[in-house]
């Protein structure tokens, strides 16, 4: 470790030699000859060997240097007897002295060094917007700032974790639990349907990709599920700022319309080398699942299912279904099928996490730096899971001159993260939790022989009752303990940025210049395998033992120009700021994917493994897009008697995305601040001593997004893979989107802050409306017969509209206790204004089946209704299932004989029958159809949001808590849909133990019917409030006092606990209640599939600086 | 400091010149994979390509981009002949979907419903008619006489696809234009069964004469369209529209032709008609060949096998001599299916006892063969009264199979109706899981106003689930349920598209 300390310092000063070596040449050759000599000393007469000695003009640009020798003795050219002499080196305050008429210098040193602190004098904070920095009390924008000592206690692996919960208006929710699963990050909700809803993350001061090109397949993850998020090691951040509302973002252009997410990474400051050491360590353990069917409970509810689902025909044990004879003469099925396995516990572990990051920052007057380095592994609470991720990165900062100033930061992750292997193509689709929840109990992890002992091999037979393994994920099953463990799905990225900043004061404190250039190169391998071992097909299936090599690679050019204008007026009652701003992108990504299956042996894991490449599921694919991007913003701010601020701004895109028609678009920007405070009514009320800050804020932005794909306005041909009649076929492959434009978010934001009491209390109150225009809809069904049945399009308008509380508080402060508390609510919805003739009314028209829940397009009503049945319950017996109608008296036909209770007559015409769940007959018709749906709930919560206090003592202990909470939110639960249902060999949950068996039976669960009856219709039994309260942390940290750490020569040290995920508090009966909202899309409500759930935690910390 | 300055200003302004001088330019990009409109329909090859491209889809969806996750063809036009029909049960992966279908349970959200399949082909077609002619004069060696062969097979093509539709549909929406861009996006409300079948008629007649005789391999004559395929066609749309002069002068057209006969009889039979294919016998099959495989492995073979061949099948249509095994209907035990355990074999067998292996399943879909065009030969006779020409034909389809005589009617050659059940019934055994059972069912029930609709009522007893057979039989009494139900899909996509009437 030190070695690689050293070897970093190493390397960050050799680099500035080198820009020291440039300008010193420079300097000679428009040198005029004069030396001047002397003697460095120190305050003891002892000379000081290696003082830089430089001659610095009236800029402090260096213009010449050397250094003194071991006698303290140097000579040095110098330009001008108008500059000064300057001698530095570290330990020793730095002296100047101006030349003039002097050749010789006796200097005498004096012991001592600036101190970080010292040198850093707050007395604003302030904000930026990623451009340029403005004072906080002067921003006219909605934005939310985090800054590193937040950050400090957070033990997240990525930032998007660390946030979770914290700001208003900010929705975090995990994918899954697993290691390296992505978070959709969602900034006042979705203003869009389009695939990236995620906001734009920028690092310092450049964008930084999140998003993996969408055909490449990652097996598990939609783009979303992938993290690249994760690439940042937390340790590494200064601060966080969230722009939130569209004055902001209309800055950034296209991909921020969905907010931006500032993230400043730490930087040297002035001081002698400051060594930190940070370790984190965590277990999690995955919380219970639902209870499920042991075997023997599984093998009866089969048997007795089978039965009524098959008019009484019984399941043939011999050739249907050895798997339930339980015939010990069959030894082989006997000791295979008659084991009580609990599949979810077999595949779940303790997962464990380990961060250590090391850094070093100081530096001088003329260059300061920040290395660090960071490694963390973590393994999941699901066997097979796990992350490693190691990063440095390195940022320095260089002072040619007061007017001239170069920044270079290289920063490098390498992640490596196993994940399991998924078939289909969407992060839910089919996790192996899913499989193990849905597993036949009676099945042995491992197989027995025909003589019932006990073997090594994992049991896999090719097909059991469930099905075998297939690449449908609905109907696949497979032996998920074996999948976890040999199925491969590892995902190795290789990520360097290097970013260059040169800042230039073409005037200085008036005109500035500043330039970015960014390079991103990113790398990306997936490779992935499905074992025989887990699936148990056939040697000559195309799935067995299946290969997957994928490679991508990704080149980003970013630059970015900054042109920024303060003049000094002359009446300072007023301010002016302008800037302009050129931004461009070039991203070119190259991707290579090759798929075989068959290989000889399950160890033989590469598709370059002499194996079959002639079936359907092999290939062999390349493919290379491009995407550029211009853009120009023109940006200007007034502020007058500090009590009228108006900012103003255009911005102008072009995207290569869009046809020739549509490809620029232009975003204007508005906003203001009226200090109230400030006025004078107000300062003769008695209470305006009180009021530090009253200010009002309003803002509109506009803001373009653009399509998520390349090329797509462009009608292309496409080849078959295979020939027909010995004939190369090619097919119109693409229909060719001319009508595509920008989808536009025009955002309106009214924002109060009010500051009282001496800052103890801080309260910022936003009200928000986010117009979406040509709402961008991807992969819109559309009808069939056109020959393709989805593509993109704008298909109406939309809105997006909330509010948002923060508050902070300090109730109370003494000299030793201090108690803050925080708390954010943000309340947020959507509501479509006009749609395309397109879009469907409905998401299931006026069908109704198992499984499915209704929900209508509504025009100008909030998204999220769930429509279904309302359930009442089971028929007890014969006499209860005769239709009753509205007055309670039985409904007869023609000839007088009662009816029984119908279901969708007459196209389905199912009579229902005893054990039969009751369907609330609405209009009292007889027929339960489309027409008894009725509203069961909404999914948008009414309320989100989060608060917690930290308590101070003498600066030495802190306590903080954090608690977040959803509430007056619908979810559909899903996993009690399918753990409930008793229609497939799927295994149940305990609660099907209630069922209805016999005439007679008051319960609440149906009888079991296999592939028959609607028993699970899309009812209100599904339908769940899952409002929460979560006590998300509970940290306590101890801080060493500082005169402790003196005498042990340690600058900084100090300790916490942390527990995360400790309680949840919710009437909701699934297993997490913290569902995933689905934005935008109008029929999409919140599922709960039962990923896996986020942990519970317990972390320790350490930080310790030298 | 000035030396500094300028040479900065310079860099910047070349930044500047760069990001926005030529920004029209350099946002100009184009895939490098797949080949842009505006850079295609430039030579008589592409022209070629796009209309094999037309054929292809029959074989598999396509292999990226929009529908790429449907299923095949080949497995709709199974699953729309045979799941209503009588000949299949379910096997142990069928899902409930499947289940629902045959129990005369079709809801519109049934993804069997889904037609996008065929349609997807016809816009294919639809794109060679629309761009095709303008190749004319980019490339002065494509002369009108190929334009014209090549209008001739697609235009055949998209009308046996419509001739599907409204089969499994009644009206569906006519479309006959590409659609190429977003602004070809239409929204069309159905077009009725009767305009639809006008339009298929004109299709063909306008494509019969332009079409060749023969493309001069025999690969391409059975798997591409030629004049006889067309004449068959036509002859199976004549029948449904019970036009049987026209039908019996297009079956003419085929059997005086002299190009196809029946495979004999023998040990060989099998191998030669099926497995291998492409035979003296074959008119039009879809050519499966590595390395696409059809769908059947899955379907049919494999242990979760969602299709079997129903018990009635081996005891009732074939039947068995239990004196002597060895006289057996050859079209029955080993070709069919296997009496053993119900496997439906056509597709699956190499011969009467050998399956083929996984990943290798190039059995060709069978549209036409001449035993087709003969027994609608016999199906026009007979509803034209010249029943004993109908039973004629009936013979030597059956002494070709020794069928049994078990199997054997004697019905009044003047009783049509009796031939009629007797023609049914022989189509059954020869035609036994090649998609075409219900659609025969439905044929033979509708003639007539309906007088024959005693034969789906019988059909449900076969095929329907004891406890639904009630509920079976008064759904069939509205004969609106015979056609299956537009996809709740379309519907909601297409405010203009009306749902079928029974299904409201």
């Amino acid at each position: 470790m030190k070695i690689f300390y050293y070897s970093l310092l190493l390397s960050g000063l050799l680099l500035l030699q080198g820009i020291c070596v440039h300008a010193q040449h420079a300097g000679l050759v428009t040198g005029v000859g004069t030396i001047i000599r002397g003697k460095v000393l120190d305050k003891e007469k002892k000379p000081v060997h290696g003082v830089n000695v430089t001659e610095v003009d009236a800029d402090k640009r260096i213009i010449h240097g050397t250094t003194t020798d071991v006698e303290g003795n140097f000579a040095l050219h110098i330009t001008s007897p108008k500059n000064v002499v300057s001698f530095t080196i570290v330990g020793y305050k730095p002296f100047t002295e101006k030349i003039g008429d002097k050749t010789y210098f006796n200097v005498s040193l004096e012991l001592g060094s600036i101190d970080m602190s010292e040198a850093i004098v707050i007395n604003t904070r302030r904000s930026d917007n990623g451009l340029v920095s403005i004072p906080e009390k002067d921003l006219t924008i909605a934005s939310a700032h985090i800054n590193a000592k937040v950050m400090e206690e957070m033990q997240a692996t990525s930032i998007d974790q660390a946030l979770q919960g914290r700001i208003a208006g900010v929705d975090i929710t995990a994918n899954s639990g697993d290691p390296g699963a992505g978070m959709q990050i969602r900034i006042r909700g979705t203003t869009s349907i389009n695939a990236t809803s995620n906001p734009l993350v920028v690092v310092d001061g450049m964008p930084y990709s999140t998003t993996i090109p969408s055909d490449f397949n990652f097996g598990t993850a939609d783009d979303q599920g992938y993290a690249s998020l994760i690439n940042i090691a937390p340790s590494d951040i200064k601060d966080i700022t969230i722009l939130k509302d569209a004055a902001a973002t209309a800055m950034w252009g296209s991909q921020a319309a969905n907010g931006v997410i500032l993230i400043n990474t730490k930087r040297g400051s002035v001081g002698k080398p400051v060594i930190t050491y940070t370790f984190k360590g965590t277990v999690a353990q995955q919380p219970s699942s639902i209870p499920l069917l042991n075997g023997d409970q599984y093998s009866t509810l089969i048997a007795q299912e089978y039965i009524n689902g098959n008019n009484g025909r019984p399941l043939n044990t011999q050739t249907q279904a050895p798997a339930l004879a339980y015939d010990p003469s069959d030894p082989y099925n006997y000791y295979n099928f008659g084991q009580n396995t609990d599949w979810v516990k077999a595949i779940t572990q303790l997962g464990w996490t380990n961060n250590h990051n090391i850094s070093m920052s100081g530096g001088g007057e003329k260059a300061r730096y920040f290395a660090s380095l960071d490694y963390l592994k973590q393994t999941g609470t699901t066997i097979g899971t796990d992350l490693t991720r190691t990063t440095a990165r390195i940022n320095l900062d260089y002072n040619v001159s007061d007017r001239i100033r170069f920044r270079s930061d290289l920063a490098y992750t390498n992640t490596n993260n196993d994940r399991n292997y998924v078939n289909g193509s969407s992060s839910t689709a089919d996790g192996i939790r899913n499989i193990a929840y849905n597993k036949m109990p009676d099945m042995s992890i491992y197989a027995y022989d025909q003589y019932g002992n006990l073997t090594p091999n994992y049991f896999s037979p090719a097909s059991t009752l469930q099905g075998q393994y297939t690449t449908n994920a609905s109907t696949s099953t497979y032996n998920p303990v074996a999948m976890a463990l040999y199925g491969r799905n590892n995902i190795l990225t290789r990520r360097v940025t290097p970013h260059f900043n040169l800042q230039y004061d073409v005037i200085p404190s008036v005109l500035q210049l500043t330039s970015d250039a960014q390079f991103d190169i990113n790398a990306t391998k997936n490779k992935q395998f499905l074992p025989e071992i887990a699936t148990g097909l056939a040697s000559t299936d195309p799935l067995y033992n299946k290969t997957y090599d994928g490679d991508i690679d990704e080149f980003i050019v970013q630059t970015k120009t900054t042109l920024a204008y303060t003049p000094t007026l002359k009446n300072d009652k007023n301010s002016f700021m302008a800037f302009l701003s050129l931004q461009t992108s070039d991203d070119k990504s190259i991707e290579q994917q090759a798929a075989s299956s068959n290989t000889a042996s399950s160890l033989l894991q590469d598709p370059s493994v002499p194996s079959n490449t002639t079936t359907s599921s092999a290939a062999l694919s390349a493919s290379s897009t491009e995407t550029r991007t211009i853009g120009a913003v023109l940006d200007a701010q007034y502020n007058l008697l500090d009590r009228y601020i108006l900012n103003a701004g255009i911005r102008g895109d072009g995207n290569s995305r869009f046809g020739p028609s549509n490809r620029y678009g232009l975003f204007p920007s508005l906003s203001g601040r009226w200090r109230i405070s400030g006025e004078s009514f107000m300062q003769h009320l008695n209470f305006a001593k009180k009021i530090n800050d009253l200010s009002l804020r309003f803002s509109y932005g506009e803001s373009g997004n653009a399509p998520t794909t390349d090329y797509s306005f462009y009608n292309t041909y496409s080849t078959f893979q295979y020939s027909y009649a010995g004939q190369a076929g090619l097919y119109p492959s693409q229909i060719g989107l001319n009508n595509l434009r920008w989808e536009t978010v025009a955002g309106k934001n009214l924002g109060v802050n009010i500051v009282l009491f001496n800052r103890k209390v801080d309260l910022d109150v936003e009200f928000y409306q986010d117009r979406t225009y040509n709402l961008f809809f991807p992969n819109l069904s559309i009808p069939g017969y056109n020959g393709f049945s989805a593509v993109n399009l704008n298909v109406g308008t939309m809105d997006n509209q909330g509010f948002e509380i923060n508050l902070n508080l300090q109730p109370y402060r003494s000299k030793d206790w201090t108690v803050d508390f925080t708390v954010n609510l943000a309340k947020n919805e959507n509501i479509i204004r006009t749609i395309s003739p397109f879009f469907p009314a409905s998401n299931t028209g006026n069908a109704t089946g198992n499984g499915l829940y209704k929900s209508f397009l509504q025009i100008n009503n909030p998204l999220g209704s769930i429509y279904g049945f309302k359930y009442q319950g089971v028929y007890k017996d014969q006499a209860s299932t005769i239709a009753k109608d509205a007055k309670g008296a039985p409904i007869v036909d023609p000839s007088g004989n009662p009816i029984n209770m119908t279901y969708s007559y007459p196209s389905v015409n199912y009579q229902f029958q005893p054990g039969d769940a009751i369907y609330k007959d609405v209009n009292h018709d007889g027929n339960i159809n489309y027409i008894d749906q009725v509203y069961l709930g909404n999914s948008t919560p009414k309320l989100t949001g989060g608060f917690g206090p930290t308590i101070t003592f003498k600066g030495k202990w802190k306590l903080s808590g954090f608690f977040n909470f959803r509430y007056g939110y619908d979810v559909e639960n899903t996993t009690k849909m399918t753990t409930t249902n008793e229609y497939g060999y799927n295994n149940q949950s305990t609660a099907v133990l209630r069922r209805w068996q016999k005439p007679g039976d008051a319960t609440d669960i149906p009888r079991a019917l296999y592939q028959s009856g609607y028993n699970w219709l899309g009812s209100s039994r599904y339908v769940e409030d899952a409002s929460f309260l979560r006590f998300r942390t509970l940290t306590l940290r101890y801080t060493i006092p500082p005169q402790t750490l003196k005498r042990l020569k340690i600058k900084a040290l100090s300790a916490y606990v942390t527990a995360e995920n400790l309680i949840t508090w919710t009437k909701y009966t699934g297993q997490d209640p913290e569902v995933t909202l689905p934005g935008g899309n109008p029929f999409a409500v919140p599922t709960d599939v039962s990923v896996t759930p986020p942990p519970k935690m317990l972390t320790l910390g350490l930080t310790a600086s030298f | 400091m000035n030396i500094g300055n300028g040479r900065l200003i310079r860099i910047v302004c070349l930044i500047g010149v760069l990001g926005t001088g030529s920004c029209k330019k350099w946002l100009d990009l184009k895939p490098q994979d797949g080949i842009v409109s505006t850079a295609f329909w430039k030579t008589k090859e592409e022209v070629a390509a796009e209309v094999i491209g037309c054929y292809s889809s029959l074989l598999a969806p396509p292999p990226s981009g929009n529908g790429s996750n449907d299923r095949s063809l080949t497995e709709y036009l199974f699953m729309w002949g045979e799941l209503r029909g009588d000949m299949i049960t379910l096997g142990p992966g069928a899902s409930s979907e499947e289940v629902d279908v045959t129990n005369v349970n079709t809801l519109p959200t049934n993804s069997i419903t889904r037609w996008t399949a065929a349609y997807r082909t016809i816009n294919y077609c639809n794109t060679v008619i629309d761009y095709a002619p303008g190749v004319l004069k980019q490339d002065p060696t494509f002369t009108q006489a190929s334009l014209n062969e090549y209008l001739a097979e697609v235009r055949s093509l998209r009308a046996l696809m419509y001739f599907y539709l409204v089969r499994v549909f009644g009206d569906v929406p006519l479309k006959l234009t590409s659609t190429t861009a977003d602004a070809d996006l239409q929204q069309l409300p159905k077009t009725a069964q009767k305009d639809v079948l006008a339009q298929i008629v004109k299709d063909l007649s306008e494509s019969e004469a332009n079409a060749v005789t023969t493309f001069g391999d025999k690969v391409s004559d059975k798997g591409r369209i030629t004049k006889y395929t067309i004449s068959s066609i036509q002859a199976d749309v004549y029948l449904w529209m019970d036009d049987y002069n026209d039908a019996l002068t297009a079956c003419n057209k085929v059997i005086n032709s002299g190009k196809f006969g029946l495979i004999q009889g023998n040990g060989n039979w099998f191998t030669t008609l099926f497995y291998l294919g492409n035979s003296n016998e074959g008119i039009f099959e879809f050519q499966y060949a590595a390395p696409v495989n059809n769908p059947f492995y899955l379907m049919l073979e494999s242990p979760s096998r969602r299709y079997l061949a129903s018990g009635y099948v081996s005891t009732d249509v074939y039947n068995f001599d239990s004196n002597n095994p060895l006289n057996a209907d050859i079209r029955g035990d080993g070709a069919s299916l296997l009496f053993g355990d119900g496997t439906i074999w056509k597709y699956v067998g190499i011969n009467s006892s050998t399956a083929l292996l996984q990943g290798s399943y190039y059995t060709h879909w069978f549209v036409y063969r001449y035993a087709d065009i003969l027994l609608m030969k016999a199906e026009a006779e007979a509803n034209l009264n010249n029943g004993a020409d109908a039973l004629s034909i009936i013979n030597i389809i059956r002494t070709r199979a020794n069928a049994l005589p078990a199997t054997a009617l004697t019905p009044d050659p003047t009783d049509v109706n009796a031939v009629s059940d007797y023609i049914l019934a022989e189509r059954a055994r020869e035609f036994a899981f090649e998609g075409k059972r219900w659609f025969d069912l439905l044929r033979f029930a509708k003639r007539n106003n309906y007088a024959r609709l005693d034969i789906l009522l019988d059909l449900v007893t076969r095929s329907v689930e004891s406890d639904r057979q009630q509920s079976a039989i008064a759904k069939y009494k509205d004969f609106n349920s015979h056609y299956l139900p537009i996809n709740a899909g379309e519907i909601n996509s297409d405010p203009s598209l009306k749902q079928n009437p029974f299904y409201n």
